[in-house]
């Protein structure tokens, strides 16, 4: 098991493998399903290949969103952009986003790796965030550290 | 609350990795984790600075001896980052599932017409 400093979230459907990738990579899978609870979002450009940006609006829809964001005084159209960095059709698709959803958190990129692997009726979804880019990712490569703050926080409890 | 992009950069080091490694143990002074890490002081000095400033370790003087720990905030912020962004990477993936049923269903559907024809 992988225990470095990631998250990975595994899935499996009962679909064509064809329908999950679009779902990730076409303008109209992508609007289907894409952004925060309460917002819908809307592909601007969408150039699918390594380098290659995806650029969409993200706009809060719920009431209680539009609320939260006139309060917070954030616009209630959200420009946002991520950047492809592996675009394997059908298999695998990585990129980078930025992660700015805590409050109070400067934001910073994140890397998505998305991997399809097509099972006897089933297509695996394994879904992996590293929190870093990849070049500061690289040095500590050997470190463990979902395990390590494990043990940390048993050692701070003592 | 800190920045969590500081809080990356911080930890992207191995030597300092080494030191919170060595400060697991418990309280350590400066000259011993020169001896452990077999490092110049210099450097030594300059990784706990960095470390202090992000909040990661704390430090007293005993005497002569300035003595430093760990801190506890750092990391269960570090831990808390993982839980909500795997949260909300899990409520996504419940709307991926029903843009993914309603697709599958609209595909069986559309093979459905096209056998009858």
């Amino acid at each position: 098991m992988d225990t470095r400093n990631r998250i990975v979230i595994q899935r499996s459907y009962a679909a064509a493998l064809e329908d999950v990738w679009d779902l990730w990579t076409t303008k109209e899978g992508i609007e289907s399903w894409w952004g925060p609870e309460g917002f819908r979002v809307e592909v601007r450009k969408l150039d699918l290949r390594p380098a290659g940006e995806l650029h969409y609006a993200m706009i809060a829809e719920a009431p209680e969103m539009v609320a939260f964001m006139e309060q917070a005084k954030m616009p209630v159209v959200q420009d946002c952009r991520l950047r492809f960095s592996e675009v394997i059709p059908q298999r695998r698709l990585s990129y980078l986003h930025q992660a700015d959803f805590i409050p109070g958190v400067a934001p910073y990129d994140v890397t998505h790796v998305v991997e399809l692997e097509p099972l006897a009726d089933r297509v695996l979804l394994t879904l992996t965030f590293d929190r870093m880019h990849d070049d500061i990712w690289t040095q500590r490569a050997t470190q463990g550290w979902e395990q390590e703050l494990g043990k940390l926080a048993k050692v701070l409890a003592k | 609350m800190m920045a969590h992009a500081s809080v990356f950069q911080t930890l992207g080091d191995p030597t300092r990795l080494r030191i919170l490694d060595a400060l697991r143990e418990g309280e350590h002074a400066v000259g011993d984790l020169v001896t452990r890490m077999k490092a110049e002081q210099s450097g030594i000095s300059r990784h706990l600075r960095i470390l202090h400033g992000a909040g990661f370790v704390r430090v007293r003087s005993d005497g002569p001896r300035r003595l430093y720990a760990l801190r506890r905030e750092p990391f269960q912020e570090l831990d808390g980052w993982l839980k909500a962004y795997r949260s909300l990477w899990e409520k996504r993936l419940d709307r991926f599932e029903t843009a993914l049923a309603k697709k599958t269903q609209a595909r069986r559907g559309k093979a459905k017409t096209d056998s009858a024809e």
